[in-house]
């Protein structure tokens, strides 16, 4: 292979992973790797869905109810997308559909503001509290 | 350094090899991952958003296409990892991995640990990767080309890895500036991952409380991380950088699965890292009857370094050997 076409695939190659970052847009599969480089305060929103008994007592759903995979990016990224969507009771619902537990009645998809270090420190970390769409468990 | 990225050589049997280790890994991700990838015909349509490849496309691809493209790309891959008709089976199975991880990066969140590879896959298929250890080369007696060939295709894998790593640490720079390495943000990031995955009914690591309450650990931790990543164009200057390098991305790779339970398998499994090395020379310590019975073998390997007037370095150097 001449020279010349190795220098410029080398060049053509750099050029195109370097690309994202002087047009400062994260794309796939050139991008410019933003995941966990920016400043993160200790208070961190997060969106979940919630199951809540009869007695009102919050109780933790799996990954798996929550957004039928085993990955949390996917699942956060997902219900994070469906709320600013506007659709947040559909997904609601969809959960829901996926509850296997008698005990709870009905859904909540929210999102909890939460000192981080604080709740890994074992203390109350809850900050605020909203819920975007509460549906029924169908039994 | 541009002489080592320009003019390097390799025989055939080291882009074979990585053939076969991008080859295996891609295979064994797509087989895990498979409900996954075929779910993904099943997500709700208002939440695609094309990326990439995709980027021209507003709404899903169809359900057919998707499975059709699933199914593709595993009998592709085995294929390209056996090297039988590469000239078709590579292309194949690099055009359908970028679509599959393309596509399930389309519905809000863009997964950036799948780049590595599907950029490896997709260079694989431009070159000649299975001109030794492979069935094409069993079936016409293994042609032999320029090792320039080679060693370009080798280079070319480095560079996507270490740019990769720099452009990484670049950002850290650019959106996180000084307070990345010397503040508080690697902490909160690593209780920000606990936290999640606690409020998401998964387990966060059980060295994520310990770590934060001693936070003193890690702004030095954070510092090193950053270092590791600019400095990963040492990889290309020497075997000692070289594999003190690569046993430091490791390390940190080791590190943020252990503290966030954040995993990038390609990595992990060191698979991102075997073109920097010569693992024709691994393959004959591990496999000697594969290296014996096989047509192009370690032998031939020092025939093509003189003729391309290569000097032999003990135990392969950076990447692959330089030409000048």
């Amino acid at each position: 292979m001449r020279r010349a076409v190795r220098s410029t695939a080398v060049v053509g190659v750099l050029a195109a992973l370097v690309a994202p970052v002087v047009a400062d847009r994260d794309s796939f599969p050139l991008s410019t790797y933003p995941m966990y480089a920016r400043n993160r305060s200790t208070e961190v929103s997060f969106v979940t869905a919630q199951g809540v008994r009869g007695d009102d007592d919050l109780v933790p759903l799996s990954l798996g109810t929550i957004g039928d995979s085993d990955d949390p990016l996917v699942v956060a990224g997902e219900l994070r997308a469906a709320i600013r969507r506007d659709e947040a009771d559909e997904r609601c619902r969809e959960i829901a559909a996926r509850v296997d537990d008698d005990n709870i009645e009905h859904v909540e998809v929210v999102t909890e503001r939460h000192d981080t270090v604080v709740r890994l420190e074992g203390g109350e970390s809850l900050i605020r509290r909203s819920v975007h769409a509460q549906c029924e468990v169908d039994t | 350094m541009w002489s080592r990225l320009v003019d390097a050589t390799a025989p055939p049997e080291r882009l074979a090899a990585f053939r076969i280790a991008v080859g295996i890994f891609t295979v064994t991700y797509l087989t895990i991952r498979f409900p996954v990838f075929w779910g993904l015909a099943d997500k709700s349509p208002s939440a695609f958003a094309g990326v990439g490849p995709l980027g021209w496309r507003d709404e899903p691809l169809p359900d057919v296409l998707i499975k059709g493209t699933l199914i593709t790309a595993l009998a592709g891959g085995v294929a390209m990892t056996l090297g039988y008709r590469h000239r078709i089976s590579a292309p194949l199975f690099a055009v359908s991995v970028l679509v599959l991880t393309a596509y399930r990066s389309s519905w809000g969140q863009l997964l950036h640990f799948e780049n590595l590879f599907t950029l490896h896959v997709v260079l694989l298929a431009v070159f000649p990767a299975a001109d030794a250890w492979s069935l094409d080369a069993r079936r016409s007696g293994g042609r032999r080309r320029d090792p320039t060939t080679y060693g370009l295709a080798l280079q070319l894998a480095c560079l996507c890895v270490v740019t990769t790593y720099v452009i990484a640490g670049i950002a850290k720079l650019r959106l996180g500036g000084g307070e990345w390495a010397l503040g508080d943000t690697l902490r909160n990031h690593i209780a920000y991952s606990a936290v999640r995955l606690d409020l998401l009914g998964a387990d966060g690591s059980p060295l994520a409380g310990p770590v934060v309450r001693n936070a003193w650990l890690l702004p030095p931790m954070a510092t090193l991380s950053l270092v590791i990543e600019l400095a990963a164009p040492v990889a290309l200057v020497g075997r000692r950088l070289r594999n003190l390098w690569v046993a430091s991305a490791w390390a940190m790779h080791v590190g943020i699965l252990a503290l966030m339970l954040i995993g990038f398998p390609y990595p992990l499994f060191f698979v991102a890292f075997a073109p920097f090395f010569a693992l024709e020379r691994l393959v004959g310590r591990i496999a000697p009857r594969l290296a014996v019975h096989d047509e192009v073998s370690a032998a031939s390997d020092t025939a093509e370094d003189g003729r391309a007037g290569a000097r032999r370095p003990a135990g392969g150097i950076a990447c692959v050997r330089s030409r000048r």
